[in-house]
């Protein structure tokens, strides 16, 4: 017997609490959405409902919290997200060098020189937030104002957490979970306020800004030694008079049997960022799960 | 109608893993509207037989995954009353999937029926 939707949504909760905690958002959501909405139709159709009696037959239709997070988790299972499904490496050589073809990795390098874009603009809007917010608080307007940032920091952390999803396969909320319905709007300010997620989500903005610029500068600085290395032996045939390197007025050239090490070393180093780029991807996936998606 | 024993839920489970997928295109393709969760629960129940094939909860898993397979979309939009809604539409890769699963659901239909009548 459920006498309120929280309840169900509890007993949801705890049937879900050994699934992925993105998977447990979404679900609630869906339960939370159509609950309240059968409610409300049962209300319509007789004022005066008993409405633990309504919520029990709703229920009934609907499905058990056992019947409920079952099937999520058996669709789940058959939908993980494209980017798990990983080549299996044969051997540390493999893996080392198959780098190339495995998409994480891709997906990481690609997901690192963004968080330069995205960071800073997250920065500087949690910052312009939170300042307008604070000073406006002495007028009356700056209530909404705050509200408006809030929500604006909510949405930017799930549209953040879909970049995370898609680009380093980490499973993440794939809808809000607004749990303010018929709430005014101060108490709705308030609950966003105790609401620790919200300054997880901020704290995880401000720190974007942060490994956005290592992202960059760390890509950056990788591309153009690889580049170098292997375009010593183009470059000293192409300008034989460009020297490599100046030392007490003397040239310094590397001699044409390097020229094979030097193309080999600039592969290396680049397929060994390849693999630091996935393993942080890796990292920064956690990370964001760690800080977006509270339980 | 007899007590369903638990091999029986478990067969009507498993029908139900493959046609409700089927069931949930077809109805977002006859719909002009985009349909959110609760209405499409509505309408199968008022379609339906009397005793309901699949609890609506089930519904909702589907129809994300449908979604993360890019054959719906989906927009959310606030509510006067409750928690925001989210609606479904069909895609066009959508309605390209329920052309191709019309056509092999139709098979397997004939192909059932011809074995049970024996």
């Amino acid at each position: 017997m459920f006498n309120k939707i929280e309840e169900y949504l509890d007993a949801l909760k705890n049937e879900m609490k050994d699934a992925d905690p993105a998977l447990v958002l979404d679900a609630l959501a869906d339960a939370r959405e159509h609950l309240s909405m059968a409610l409300e139709a049962a209300r319509e159709k007789t004022p005066d409902v008993n409405e633990a009696e309504a919520l029990n037959s709703i229920i009934e239709e609907y499905g058990t919290p056992e019947e409920t997070a079952s099937a999520y988790k058996e669709v789940e299972r058959r939908t993980s997200p494209i980017l798990k499904q990983t080549i299996k490496p044969r051997s540390l050589f493999g893996y080392f060098f198959g780098v190339y073809v495995d998409p994480r990795a891709w997906g990481a390098l690609l997901y690192m020189l963004i968080a330069f874009v995205t960071g800073i603009f997250y920065f500087t809007w949690a910052v312009t937030g939170v300042s307008i917010s604070i000073s406006f608080l002495i007028f009356i307007f700056g209530f909404p104002l705050a509200l408006l940032f809030l929500l604006s920091v909510r949405g930017l952390a799930l549209l953040e957490g879909r970049l995370v999803e898609a680009l380093l396969g980490v499973r993440m909320p794939r809808r809000p979970l607004f749990s303010h319905q018929g709430m005014k709007w101060f108490d709705r300010l308030k609950a966003l306020l105790t609401d620790k997620a919200t300054w997880l989500m901020l704290v995880y903005m401000v720190a974007q800004f942060v490994l956005g610029t290592v992202y960059f500068v760390a890509i950056v600085t990788a591309l153009s030694f690889s580049l170098a290395f292997t375009a010593i032996p183009f470059i000293q045939t192409a300008f034989p008079h460009t020297a490599i390197m100046y030392y007490n007025g003397t040239s310094h050239y590397f001699p044409v049997w390097s020229y094979p090490l030097c193309v080999l070393g600039g592969f290396v180093l680049w397929t060994t960022f390849m693999n630091i780029v996935r393993g942080v991807g890796q990292l920064h996936g956690r990370f964001a799960k760690w800080l977006l998606v509270s339980e | 109608m007899a007590e369903i024993t638990a091999q029986t839920r478990k067969f009507q489970k498993e029908l139900n893993a493959g046609t409700s997928s089927l069931v949930l295109l077809s109805v977002l393709n006859r719909s002009k509207e985009p349909m959110y969760g609760y209405q499409i629960a509505k309408l199968l129940e008022e379609s339906g037989p009397e005793v309901p094939m699949m609890k609506q909860g089930t519904l909702y898993p589907v129809l994300r995954s449908l979604e993360e397979n890019s054959l719906l979309e989906s927009t959310v939009e606030p509510s006067v009353s409750g928690p925001p809604r989210r609606y479904y539409k069909i895609t066009k890769d959508g309605r390209a999937a329920l052309e191709e699963w019309l056509e092999i659901w139709k098979q397997t239909k004939k192909f059932v029926d011809t074995i049970l009548k024996g």
